[in-house]
């Protein structure tokens, strides 16, 4: 069957919009299916029936007779002529009306074909939308902080009136507009692009991107950038929420912070520097028996200027990382293995634990101690040989072993004044810390130290490690 | 034996070094800041290596850019910084390739290792 051979009859009652046929003086001369069903009536009820007159003159419109008789009888066609109305049968709805006139063949008056299409429920959801998009820009707005919703190639859906102010644009400026073309391209930072290509193909949330700039309404700022992923409910389109924290003022208390703590420690350790230089000017003019000892002594004050370091940084609330301690002291410790002593190698083997800011000079002083002792006495002679300095947890405590491959006690007991000092040092050291010690003991080659301290320290975690 | 530069701000300190270096036989020039540097860098006196202290008062790298221009007009000085300063990564940065340091405070024996080892290098 040819296209030709179907009745318009079949095609109007196929169409799922509702047909209308009025004649010259607005009468209804036929309607299809769909307009039945819609409009909840009858052929009996509608055919020859003026349309204003239809289902008890709920068809008389103003809009509708606008349409029918100011605007149609000077074109031809009208097409989305809107027409919202409260219908006592079928209630509230909004229809899309197309109109057309047609002429028969030798006929003058013609009819006009109304199609009425129901877009109620498509202009509801479309309000519901609207009215949460504007529920969502009040919250937007009422945020401090700058925030922006981007789609997903990119580009800015909407912005919050922080974000506008900080960078001194308009909402229509802003409007479809890249984060990276914004204010001088300045934030067309390829690292700053890779993490966002991330956000919504990975769903990978970014939780805080520094990034400090000039800008137009605020003047220079230093902000954390933050950006995840925004899903609507029945919504397949994905938008990412980029928030711009400003920690202009957080930062510059930290840089203030900082620059006093090195002040501070400048002062301190150039006052131990003079100090170790006036116990050189001593060692020059002092017996020789005596040199040891003040060598000793500057050792210690340098062990406490080099821990300083480690140590101030702990002064801004956080913890010191147990290895990067131990590992400073054996550096330091090294650098001073000179002649025959310089084949000793310090090792270090440290669980992940991070140590209490306010005992951590004892602490140090106390490895310092054990170590220097493991030095001088294990390898008198010195040649090659090892110190390992080690912490672990055991159970509820710490033990710091420090042990060494040298030629271990041979029975000594009484040590020269200055080792004995130094043990002394130990014994308070290790009281201060509420440990115990165990007495040195010869295992496999060498000797060992076992000190056993209470949770001095922290598991690492508990607290940042500021000394990594 | 060589001559070696001592850059110091601190008056008890810069002598003391001097003379732990004099003892160990080497020769001494002096200064404070770094103009006095820069006016023994400028003169034909031959100078093997420079000690300077990085923070010089009114200048907070002072050592730092002592150093480099040092070895621009000298290719063959060796440098051996010094500071009471936090050592970070932006003043690493901030050392001469090539170069020495020893942190404060240090004894005679620990200036005596850095520059018998800045001398042989």
């Amino acid at each position: 069957m040819a296209v030709s051979d179907i009745a318009a009859s079949d095609i109007v009652e196929t169409v799922p919009s509702a047909l209308l046929i009025l004649d010259r003086n607005l009468n209804i001369s036929s309607a299809n299916r769909a307009f039945y069903q819609t409009f909840r009536t009858s052929p009996d009820e509608t055919e020859g029936c003026l349309i204003y007159d239809l289902g008890n003159r709920q068809w008389d419109i103003p809009a509708l007779r606008t349409l029918l008789e100011s605007v149609i009888p000077h074109r031809a066609s009208v097409e989305g002529f809107e027409v919202e109305h409260n219908f006592p049968t079928i209630g509230r709805r909004t229809m899309l009306v197309n109109a057309r006139k047609i002429f028969r063949p030798g006929e003058h008056d013609g009819f006009i074909l109304l199609a009425i299409e129901d877009v109620s429920e498509e202009r509801a959801a479309r309000k519901e939308s609207n009215r949460n998009w504007q529920v969502t820009q009040s919250i937007v707005d009422t945020i401090r902080d700058p925030l922006v919703v981007l789609e997903n190639d990119m580009t800015i859906v909407t912005a919050s009136k922080a974000f506008l102010t900080m960078f001194g644009i308009t909402q229509a400026e802003a409007y479809g507009r890249r984060v990276s073309e914004l204010g001088q391209h300045q934030w067309d930072v390829p690292a700053l692009r890779n993490l966002l290509d991330k956000v919504l193909p990975e769903n990978r949330p970014i939780e805080s991107f520094e990034i400090e700039d000039d800008f137009p309404g605020l003047g220079r700022r230093v902000f954390n950038l933050n950006a995840r992923k925004i899903m609507q409910p029945g919504n397949h389109a994905h938008r990412m929420l980029l928030v711009f924290e400003d920690i202009t003022d957080r930062k510059q208390r930290e840089r203030d912070a900082e620059l006093l703590t090195n002040e501070i420690s400048h002062r301190i350790k150039n006052n131990l520097q003079v100090v170790v230089g006036l116990i050189a000017y001593e060692i020059k003019s002092t017996s020789a028996a005596s040199v040891p000892g003040l060598k000793a002594m500057q050792a210690r004050i340098g062990a406490i200027a080099q821990l300083y370091d480690l140590i101030s940084q702990s002064s801004r609330g956080g913890s010191i990382a147990v290895d990067a301690y131990l590992n400073e002291i054996a550096k330091q410790m090294s650098a001073s293995l000179i002649g025959d002593k310089s084949g000793i190698e310090i090792r270090v083997k440290a669980a992940p634990l991070a140590i209490d800011p306010d005992r951590a000079v004892p602490f140090g002083l106390l490895v310092n101690e054990l170590a220097t002792n493991a030095i001088k006495h294990a390898f008198p002679n010195g040649g090659v040989g090892h110190v390992l300095l080690a912490v672990e947890q055991v159970h509820d405590d710490i033990e710091l072993v420090v042990s060494d491959d040298g030629i271990g006690m041979q029975g000594k007991v009484v040590q020269e004044l200055p080792e004995k000092r130094g043990s002394d040092y130990v014994a308070i050291f290790v009281r201060q810390l509420g440990g115990t010690l165990t007495r040195p003991m010869p295992e496999g080659k060498g000797t060992t130290v076992r000190i056993r301290l209470p949770l001095l320290l922290l598991p690492a975690g508990g607290a940042a490690p500021l000394a990594a | 034996m060589a001559v070696v530069l001592v850059v110091e701000d601190d008056v008890f300190i810069r002598e003391l070094a001097e003379s732990m270096i004099q003892d160990w036989g080497h020769t001494i020039l002096s200064a404070s800041d770094v103009p006095q540097a820069m006016a023994h860098l400028r003169s034909s006196v031959p100078i093997d290596a420079l000690f300077t202290d990085v923070y010089l008062k009114a200048e907070i790298h002072g050592g730092c850019d002592i150093a480099r221009q040092a070895i621009l007009m000298r290719p063959s000085l060796r440098v051996l910084y010094t500071t009471a300063n936090r050592i970070t990564d932006k003043l690493h940065t901030l050392f001469a390739v090539g170069t020495h340091f020893l942190p404060k405070p240090y004894t005679e024996d620990q200036l005596g290792i850095s520059v018998r080892n800045l001398l042989a290098a």
